[in-house]
Parts: C-alpha cells; sequence; structure tokens
C-alpha cells in the first residue's frame, strides 16, 4: 500500500470532524472521497499535508514505510507527498517560476538528485504550461496574485506535473471550473497516471470524476466513511443528491 | 524633581556643544558674515533645546540619551579607497560627492561631464560665488526643529547643486555621506541644497555608510527644490552599524508638473531617522514616497513625513514598510495636510509593519488634516507576522520552513527594493536584504542571473 490511513480521529480548535476514517490507497489507483460540506474531506487534505491548527487525537497514516504523522509539511512534500489545494495562496513579491523551481530542487536535494539547470527547468515548465493552457505571463506573475480561480487550480495541477508525487491530493480541484478548464485540468491528472503513483480525488460534484475516472469511490459523512464502491457510486449520488443517499443510509 | 524634569518637552543641551562651538567656529570657512550667521544658529539650538519623548513628534523616540553628550568632529584621518568603494554607486559616469565624516573628500568625488550651466560645487564655494542665495536658502529653512539649527551652527561640508532648465543629467548624482566611529564620540552636520530647474531631470542617489561601530551622529539636511515640471528620482539607501545614529531632514517643494519619486531601504543604527517635509506647491504635481526600514535587536528607524498638498489636482502616493526583528523598534508617523484651495487632491498613504518577534516594536500614526473640498484621501496600517497560510503553502511544497520565512520576508521588502530606479542602488539593496536574511537564501535575482548566464 502507498497511503493507509486507520481509524484517523482529527480535531480542528477542540473540535473533532474525523471520526475514525480509514482508507487504503495502492500504487497506481484513484481514489474519490465525495461527501457534503461539513462532512471533513478537506480536513482530511490538510491533515495528510501535514497544516498546523488540525491535531490528530487517534489513529494513523503510513506513506509508503513511513510514519506521515511524524514527519513535517515539507518532509511529506518531499516523500512524494502532493497537495493540490482548494485555495491557493496568493504571495505578492514571489515569482511563480521562481518559487516553482525553488520547489522543484528542495525535492529534487531531498531524493539525491542534481538541481536542475535554469535551461531544462524553463523547458519543462513551458511544456507543461503549455498543455494546461498557462501563458507565459502567468508563469512570470508572482505566484497566484491576480490569477483567476481557474488559473489558480491549472497552476497547483503545473506544480503537480513539475514535482512528480508519488501521491497527489487534489482538494475540490473543480470548484469554480468551467467546463473547458475541467477537461484540461482533468486531462493535466490523467496524463500522470501511472502504476506508480496514486490519485487522491476529493470533490463535492460527481462531474470531474466524468474526466478522471476512479477506481475507488468513497463518501465521506460527518467524518467517516460511510461507503466504498465503485465510479457507479459516484453516479448513484449523482441522482439521488446527498440528502437522498443519506436517508437511505439512515433506512 | 525627576518627575518634573519627565515632563519637559526639551532639554538644555550639554554645554559641551556650546565650549565646542566658540572652539572651532572660528576656523570654519567663510568671514564675519557666515560667523554671525552660525553663532544665530547655536542661540536658536539653545533656545529650542533637545526634545525629549514630551515633544508629540519624538513620542516614540528617546534622542536625548543618545545625542545630548560630548562630542566633536572627527580629526580627519586617512581611510583606504577599498573601504570606500563598495558605497560608489550609479556607475562610472556618475556625478559624485564624497563626504567623509561631513566633510567633501575631491579625491573621491567627480564633478565632470556635467552640462552647461550645471553647478555642482561644495558649500565653501558657494559661500564665495553666491553669497546672497546661500544665506537665503539657509535662513529659509527655519522649521523649529533643533538638530536643523545645530546643523547651521556648525555649518562646514555640504554642496550646493543647480540643473539648469531643461536639462535632464544622463548619469545619476550620487550624495555619499560615510562616517566612521573614532575612540570618542563624534558628529557631522552636512547640508545639501540642490535645485531641479524647470523641465530638468536627474536622478539622484543618496547613501549614507557608517564604518565601525561606536558613537556616531551623522546630522544630515537636505534642501530639495523642484522647479515647474522638473523630475527627480531619489534612491535613498542608509546603512549604520551599531552606536551610530542618523538623522537627516528632507526639505522639500515641487512646482507646478513636477515629478518627485523617493525610495528608502534603511538597516542598521541605533537610530536611523528619516523626516520629511515636502510642500506641493504648483498644481498637477506628483509625489511618490517608498521605503522599508529593517531595524533588528537594539535598533530603531523612525519615519516621518508632513506631506502638504498646497495646490490641486496633485497625487501623492506613501508606502512605507517595516520588517522589525525582536527588539527592534520603528515608529512612523505620517501627516497629509491639504491647504484650503487644494481641490482635486489625491493622497494615499500606507504603512505595513511585519513583526518577527514577540519584542518586535511598531508604532505607526497616520494622520489626515483637509482643508479643502472634492479631494480624495486615504490613510491606513498594518501590522502583522508573517502569513500563516502562506508558510504552510510554500512547505507543502517542500521548502524549509527557514526558506519559506526568508523568501515572505523578501518578497516583503522587495517591492519597495523593486522601485529603486538605479540598478546599482537596487542590486545593493538587494545585497543588503539579502546580508539581513541570512546567507544561505538563494534570492530571486541571483536565480535570474544564473539563468541570464
Amino acid at each position: 500500500m502507498l497511503l493507509e490511513i486507520e481509524n484517523l480521529h482529527a480535531s480542528v480548535e477542540g473540535k473533532p470532524i474525523l471520526k475514525g476514517v480509514s482508507l487504503a490507497i495502492a500504487p497506481g489507483e484513484v481514489h474519490a472521497i465525495m461527501g457534503p460540506n461539513g462532512s471533513g474531506k478537506s480536513t482530511l487534505a490538510f491533515v495528510l499535508a501535514g497544516r498546523e491548527g488540525y491535531e490528530v487525537t487517534e489513529g494513523s497514516i503510513r506513506f509508503g514505510d513511513e510514519d506521515l504523522l511524524a514527519m513535517e509539511p515539507e518532509e511529506r512534500a518531499r516523500a512524494g507527498l502532493f497537495l493540490a489545494m482548494q485555495y491557493p495562496v496568493e504571495i505578492p513579491g514571489v515569482g511563480n517560476l521562481y518559487f516553482l523551481r525553488q520547489a522543484l530542487n528542495a525535492i529534487r536535494k531531498a531524493r539525491g538528485l542534481e538541481e536542475i539547470s535554469a535551461a531544462e527547468f524553463m523547458r519543462k515548465a513551458r511544456e507543461e504550461a503549455r498543455r494546461l493552457g498557462i501563458g507565459e505571463d502567468l508563469l512570470k506573475r508572482d505566484l497566484n496574485v491576480g490569477f483567476s480561480g481557474g488559473e489558480k487550480k491549472r497552476n497547483e495541477i503545473l506544480q503537480m506535473a513539475l514535482l512528480e508525487p508519488r501521491l497527489a491530493v487534489l482538494d475540490e480541484t473543480d470548484s469554480g471550473l468551467d467546463i473547458d478548464a475541467l477537461r484540461t485540468v482533468a486531462e493535466g491528472v490523467n496524463r500522470m497516471r501511472r502504476p506508480d503513483r496514486a490519485f487522491l480525488v476529493i470533490t463535492h460534484y460527481q462531474r470531474l470524476l466524468e474526466y478522471i475516472v476512479p477506481d475507488v469511490v468513497h463518501v465521506m459523512v460527518d467524518g467517516r466513511i460511510r461507503r466504498t464502491g465503485g465510479p457507479e457510486l459516484a453516479r448513484e449520488l449523482e441522482e439521488r443528491g446527498y440528502e437522498g443517499f443519506l436517508g437511505r443510509l439512515a433506512a | 524633581m525627576a518627575v518634573v524634569a519627565s515632563r519637559r518637552r526639551r532639554v538644555d543641551p550639554d554645554p559641551s556643544f556650546f565650549a565646542l562651538h566658540r572652539a572651532i567656529a572660528p576656523q570654519l570657512w567663510g568671514g564675519a558674515e557666515w560667523a554671525a550667521l552660525r553663532t544665530r544658529a547655536l542661540e536658536r539650538f539653545r533656545a529650542l533645546g533637545i526634545p525629549t519623548r514630551r515633544d508629540e513628534s519624538w513620542k516614540f523616540t528617546d534622542v536625548v540619551r543618545i545625542v545630548n553628550r560630548p562630542m566633536r568632529p572627527a580629526e580627519p584621518r586617512p581611510l583606504p579607497f577599498a573601504e570606500v568603494r563598495p558605497y560608489l554607486l550609479g556607475g562610472s559616469e556618475a556625478v559624485r560627492l564624497v563626504f567623509l565624516d561631513g566633510r567633501l573628500v575631491p579625491e573621491w568625488s567627480r564633478t565632470e561631464g556635467l552640462p552647461a550651466g550645471a553647478i555642482v560645487e561644495s558649500l565653501a564655494d558657494t559661500a564665495r560665488t553666491r553669497p546672497e542665495a546661500l544665506a537665503r536658502a539657509l535662513e529659509a529653512l527655519d522649521d523649529g526643529r533643533a538638530f536643523t539649527a545645530l546643523n547651521a551652527a556648525f555649518l562646514d561640508g555640504g554642496a550646493w547643486i543647480e540643473i539648469p532648465e531643461g536639462v535632464a543629467l544622463a548619469a545619476p548624482l550620487q550624495l555619499l555621506f560615510l562616517s566612521a566611529a573614532r575612540e570618542e564620540a563624534v558628529m557631522a552636520h552636512p547640508r545639501c541644497i540642490l535645485r531641479v530647474g524647470r523641465n530638468a531631470a536627474l536622478t539622484l542617489l543618496e547613501t549614507h555608510a557608517g564604518l565601525g561601530e561606536g558613537a556616531v551622529l551623522a546630522n544630515v539636511v537636505l534642501q530639495l527644490a523642484l522647479g515647474e515640471g522638473a523630475r527627480l528620482d531619489h534612491d535613498r539607501i542608509a546603512r549604520a552599524p551599531r552606536g551610530h545614529a542618523l538623522l537627516v531632514k528632507l526639505d522639500g517643494s515641487l512646482g507646478a508638473g513636477a515629478r518627485y519619486r523617493q525610495t528608502t531601504v534603511v538597516v542598521g543604527g541605533a537610530l536611523v531617522r528619516n523626516e520629511h517635509e515636502v510642500r506641493i506647491e504648483g498644481p498637477e504635481a506628483e509625489c511618490l514616497l517608498s521605503g522599508v526600514a529593517m531595524p533588528r535587536a537594539g535598533e530603531q528607524v523612525d519615519t516621518l513625513v508632513r506631506l502638504h498638498h498646497c495646490a490641486g489636482g496633485s497625487h501623492s502616493d506613501q508606502h512605507f514598510k517595516s520588517i522589525v526583528e525582536d527588539r527592534g523598534h520603528h515608529a512612523f508617523a505620517g501627516k497629509i495636510i491639504v491647504h484650503r484651495g487644494a481641490l482635486k487632491t489625491n493622497a494615499y498613504q500606507k504603512n505595513d509593519n511585519l513583526l518577527l518577534g514577540a519584542d518586535a516594536e511598531v508604532d505607526t500614526k497616520p494622520e489626515l488634516e483637509i482643508y479643502a473640498d472634492d479631494v480624495k484621501c486615504s490613510h491606513g496600517a498594518t501590522c502583522g507576522e508573517l502569513d500563516a497560510s502562506a508558510l504552510f503553502y510554500l512547505r507543502a511544497r517542500g521548502l524549509d520552513p527557514e526558506t519559506a520565512r526568508a523568501l515572505l520576508v523578501y518578497a516583503f521588502a522587495e517591492e519597495v527594493i523593486a522601485r529603486l530606479t538605479e540598478p546599482s542602488a537596487r542590486a545593493f539593496a538587494e545585497r543588503m536584504l539579502l546580508e539581513r536574511l541570512g546567507s544561505d537564501f538563494v534570492s530571486p535575482e541571483s536565480e535570474l542571473l544564473a539563468e541570464a548566464r
């Protein structure tokens, strides 16, 4: 297994949000977590990435051979975990390209690789940016500053493509995207699917999963995974809505 | 009684100021009229006294402790050129006046290649060539400030600069003030008077560099006048070692349609205080002031601005920042005064402070006084720590916390540093900032240089 979450409980400001999540992802797999707002999906994403203020009170997370919860956020990134954020942060004064290269070199260094040359980096960055429909001007701007919602999401996928993680967690990457942008982003993810790389796609809607077809779908409700199934589960949710689905669970 | 003493707005200057004046004033340049001018200024200084924290404009600053003690002009002492070279900015064509301990050093200065009609000369020369103009200029600036009077009382080194109508100086003009610490406390009082004529243009690099740690007071006065349609880009850099106090008073006036743009970067010092009094006297003028100060433990930087809009249709924008480490102190007091009749004025002011420690100290006092209708004015101030979500974002991409922090601090300062107009000044300020951030940090600038190779 690449990622094994067992009985994970987590609180934010003393309030329990995750109440016993268990989940295992093998290399090569794409898992989706669906759920209504407030079910704890984004909390799970931040706990995986190691954000301060998200306190794990019980349970464990193994990432490959390592205890993920014992690692700092940057150690997790260097070990191959990537979180595409729902709300990427704007950082004035830090150039997008400069940041990308700093991040890539930090991760390469941790993997025992040489720093990437400026020319090679520029070639790769431009190539990926072109595929994602990110213009040269966005590459040269300050990190996420003045980017539209869609541009920020594409920029997250660009980072993912350059950093080549083992596990990519996409937190509501589809929110705020129009249909063209959604397709572009999904293609960016699909291009990266490999036998040794896994994805955890967090989404509220089924729409994204038409383009990124998951192997496994989990439904999270109130901090727990209530059902796990194949792609058909996503369609069922779409048809019945969360309320109908929850009603059936309760019955 | 101690309580009574602490309530006084000023204290008497140390008697050594007057004894020293008696001893050295007769040796300074000029005849009886200049001696009389210095003596009048000394009496003014005596009457004004040294301001305490009871004085509103010194509320955040204990200057008595720093300056009210015996000090004397530094004995001339040779300085290897190698110590001066790092501070020479503006390229090989720059016009340059270098002051060491307040005295002009001709061998390090350069006034070749000036266009016809331009004047760059020492004040001692001005006292001979146009004494009335100099006397008028000196007497015109009576701002009720003790240190301005003290500067006139010890009037010695300084420069008179005039850029004639319609002339744009191709190369920058650098005013470099070096202050070297001695065994005993020393002081210097240089004054520069700069006039940029109608439709003339100039890039001015003002550099203050302290050499060695020790008790030093550099008490500088700059008088700037921009004629109608004149342009002045003013890059200011100050680096002060431990123990140095640098007080700079800038008095400026802008004619109709003039454009003044100033950017200041300050590192270090027991006290670095930049005081601005700028008057927009003609319509449609523009005044942009920005700066970043980086005080750390035991250091204080004061930024004071009084900006007068006396004529309508003019625009001013101030953006001052500080990065304050533990036990560093930044005090900002900025006032915009829109005078009666200055219609359609746009005036903005912003003060952003980054606190990098529980004992970092920031005082900020933005003020607006508006006596005209139909104006747009705003001011605001922020104090905060580094943004936690930005730090997390960078770490989640693999950057270690030290690099992430340095990058965010760098970015905060860079917004101001990027406004320095002259490339060598910008590069110098970048290096100063990187020294502050620690040597491991790879700056975007050096990245770009690497890419260019």
